[in-house]
């Protein structure tokens, strides 16, 4: 029997929701400062306004949580599994509607559905976009298209951790698609999450303006501009540009390598970049670094030989080799140093779901056979888990394979042997059915989710290639496209890769879970 | 022949002072759907300078050129919405470049101009890329600035929310204070 939702459930998610409003409006004075700083008085009304309705919702949220004759307020009960699924579910809905006010006042979208559209991949870390001219579009509105990458890949609910101490918080770490929790508390990972990508923002941010002044010969100004869009949509792997041409505008080897280092990084795991920063940290305590010369190859052996490492580093080897081939038999590339350049960026943009390009829509569509397999590949698989990437990701991909390959050893083996069926990530684990099947079953999903949106555009007439590659980069959060994205498709092929976006990024399981909520709320007893 | 070498010699010479004039005019839409078709041709092309010029220090400026509806009326100018920016990628001779009028951003339309070049498909000597190596530019259309009246309404309504958001928030901390 299905049990209605009570008042108190109701109070709960609402005081939970309505905080993380408040700290998204307080993200909003951002944009807002940006627009004052430059006089763009126009976009400068649209963002107080923005801000106005995020703050409204937000505190009247908090505030019918409160019942006068109850002895504890809605924010102090306990926020249990289901109520921290529907909170995150409900937050991914309301921030991309409430955020997408500036973008609609521009008029630069020819409706609000194409408006929420920009706003939900921006938040998904997806990239596509619906925006028209862009090139003409101002620059505190830009800022804001690519600050949704940095709120939704770093998760606006990890900063509302860090803001908002309570309980139940846990499911709402998990409720996000992340499940590494590097510190004894998830306040504190979520702190350290934070941590490494205010760090990255330093480091990425002064590298790129660097790179855009002395070698691309930008004005100050513009340089810290293009460094600070790059960076945000390289490193939350999201794929908005500040140019029409992405990555293409830059015309620069230099630029493309810095951007590709930030790519991977925001494609590794939250877990491993802290392993990592652990590692060097205990290195210097140590004083190991200054008795070797600074080298210690043996501490990197634990990173290389775990499943996850070596999972993403097999299929990206596999994915590049078959894009390579096929490129070389299409001939689109006279040269191998065209060929390795332009084919090791894309596949490396569709791989860590970041989605940048450096060929226009209509040549990625000429990449047929084994390129555009290569390319569909590597996006469906996605980056790590816990990192801003989507897709299936590089763990599940190892557990599936491993957990195929034990089987086949254990039919070839004698009857009554053995089949090691522990793997190795920082400490070994055992392959139990269950953990096997949990990735199995989310493996499946994405491959469920990409079919379907392909479904959708091959009803719409769109043709067999570019409908699998549109849909599974909406649904892994890439951003690719090979020009069925744009603001004449039909509506409802629109809503499809919008329902992608979020079910690809948040790993189905908040989204199913609103469902059920809402569905009990209706029929329930 | 006599007569056939003075033909020859005429048609030769009149080849040669016409090739500047004689570059294919395309569109930046036709450059960018069928690049492969006009790869190490020299072209010419109207369209507005975009973006930002990239003065680099081999001697060449690269910047943006835009051949959409949006160059004659940009979005902040009144300009019907048509689909998304279609653009290409130009290097300039810095000398070239010089005294071009600010290229286009939000509030400024860029130079409109006319570039005669050669078509660079998937260069092999720079890795690969796309773009159209100019040899003569010549504005045809000045550049201008734009202005976007602020949002009055929203701004008015915007500060109301928050305000509204700021007396329900203290009371809200005052009844929950009270509960305990």
């Amino acid at each position: 029997m299905l049990i209605r939702p009570a008042a108190d459930d109701f109070r709960t998610i609402a005081a939970a929701l309505g905080r993380i409003l408040l700290v998204v409006a307080g993200a909003a004075l951002f944009p807002m400062a940006w627009a004052l700083l430059g006089a763009e008085w126009h976009p400068l009304g649209s963002f107080v306004l923005m801000a106005g309705v995020f703050a409204i919702v937000g505190v009247v949220l908090v505030s019918v949580s409160l019942q006068p004759s109850r002895s504890i307020s809605a924010d102090q009960q306990h926020l249990d599994w289901s109520h921290g699924m529907v909170v995150v579910a409900l937050t991914w809905i309301v921030v991309p509607l409430i955020g997408s006010i500036p973008l609609l006042l521009s008029g630069h979208y020819a409706n609000p559905l194409d408006a929420n559209f920009d706003a939900m991949s921006g938040l998904t870390t997806t990239g596509l976009a619906l925006v028209q001219d862009l090139d003409h579009l101002a620059s505190s509105l830009n800022f804001w298209r690519h600050l949704l990458h940095f709120l939704g890949g770093q998760g606006i609910i990890i900063a509302a951790l860090v803001l908002f101490a309570g309980r139940g918080v846990t499911t709402l770490f998990a409720g996000e698609g992340r499940d590494d929790r590097m510190l004894p508390s998830v306040q504190s990972t979520a702190k350290a999450i934070w941590a490494v990508s205010l760090l990255h923002l330093t480091f990425g941010l002064i590298t790129l303006t660097i790179v855009a002044y002395a070698a691309l010969g930008f004005s100050p100004a513009r340089s810290v501009f293009h460094g600070l869009m790059i960076f945000f949509a390289a490193f939350d792997t999201g794929g908005f540009a500040p140019q029409s041409t992405s990555l293409g505008y830059y015309h620069s080897a230099l630029f493309e390598g810095v951007t590709a280092v930030l790519m991977v990084a925001g494609a590794l795991s939250f877990g491993l970049h802290f392993r990592l920063w652990n590692r060097d940290a205990r290195r210097r305590r140590a004083g190991i670094g200054a008795q070797s010369g600074g080298r210690d190859d043996a501490n990197w052996w634990p990173i290389l030989r775990s499943l996850e490492v070596r999972s993403i580093l097999t299929t990206f080897g596999i994915t590049m080799v078959l894009t390579f081939f096929g490129l070389a038999g299409l001939g689109i590339y006279t040269s191998v140093s065209g060929l390795s350049r332009q084919g090791f960026f894309q596949i490396l943009s569709a791989h860590t779901g970041t989605g940048f390009a450096t060929v226009p829509s209509q040549e990625l569509a000429l990449w047929g056979g084994l390129a555009f397999g290569g390319m569909a590949i590597a996006m469906a698989l996605g980056g790590m888990a816990s990192s801003t990437a989507g897709g299936v990701k590089a763990m599940r991909v190892g557990i599936v394979s491993r957990a195929i390959m034990d089987d086949v050893k254990g039919d070839l083996l004698p009857e009554g042997a053995l089949v090691d069926d522990s793997y190795y990530q920082f400490g070994r684990h055992r392959l139990t059915s269950e953990v096997a099947r949990s990735a199995m079953i989310v493996s499946l999903l994405f491959v469920g989710l990409f079919l379907l949106g392909a479904g959708v555009g091959l009803a719409y007439g769109v043709p067999l290639q570019p409908a699998l590659f549109e849909s599974v980069s909406a649904g892994a959060s890439v951003g690719l496209s090979v020009g069925v994205t744009s603001p004449t498709m039909p509506v409802v092929l629109k809503i499809t890769y919008m329902a992608e976006m979020l079910l690809g990024r948040l790993e189905f399981i908040a989204v199913f879970v609103l469902i059920g909520f809402i569905y009990s709320w209706v029929r329930g007893r | 022949m006599m007569l056939r070498l003075v033909v020859s010699f005429s048609v030769a010479l009149s080849l040669l002072l016409a090739s500047p004039v004689s570059a294919a005019e395309v569109t930046v839409l036709e450059l960018v759907a069928d690049g492969s078709r006009y790869s190490d041709v020299e072209v010419t092309v109207t369209g507005e300078l975009i973006g930002d010029y990239g003065n680099r220090r081999d001697g060449f400026t690269w910047t943006q050129l835009n051949g959409d509806s949006y160059t004659r009326a940009p979005v902040a100018d009144g300009g019907e919405l048509v689909g998304a920016n279609v653009g290409i990628g130009i290097r300039v001779d810095t000398e070239l470049a010089e005294g071009l009028d600010p290229p286009g951003r939000y509030r400024t339309v860029g130079p409109i101009v006319v570039v005669t070049g050669i078509w660079k498909y998937h260069d092999p000597a720079r890795q690969g890329e796309t773009y159209l190596d100019v040899t003569a530019i010549e504005t045809v259309v000045s550049g201008r600035v734009l202005h976007e009246p602020p949002l009055w309404w929203a701004f008015a309504v915007g500060l109301a929310l928050m305000a509204v958001s700021g007396g329900l928030w203290l009371r809200y901390t005052r009844r929950r204070d009270a509960v305990g």
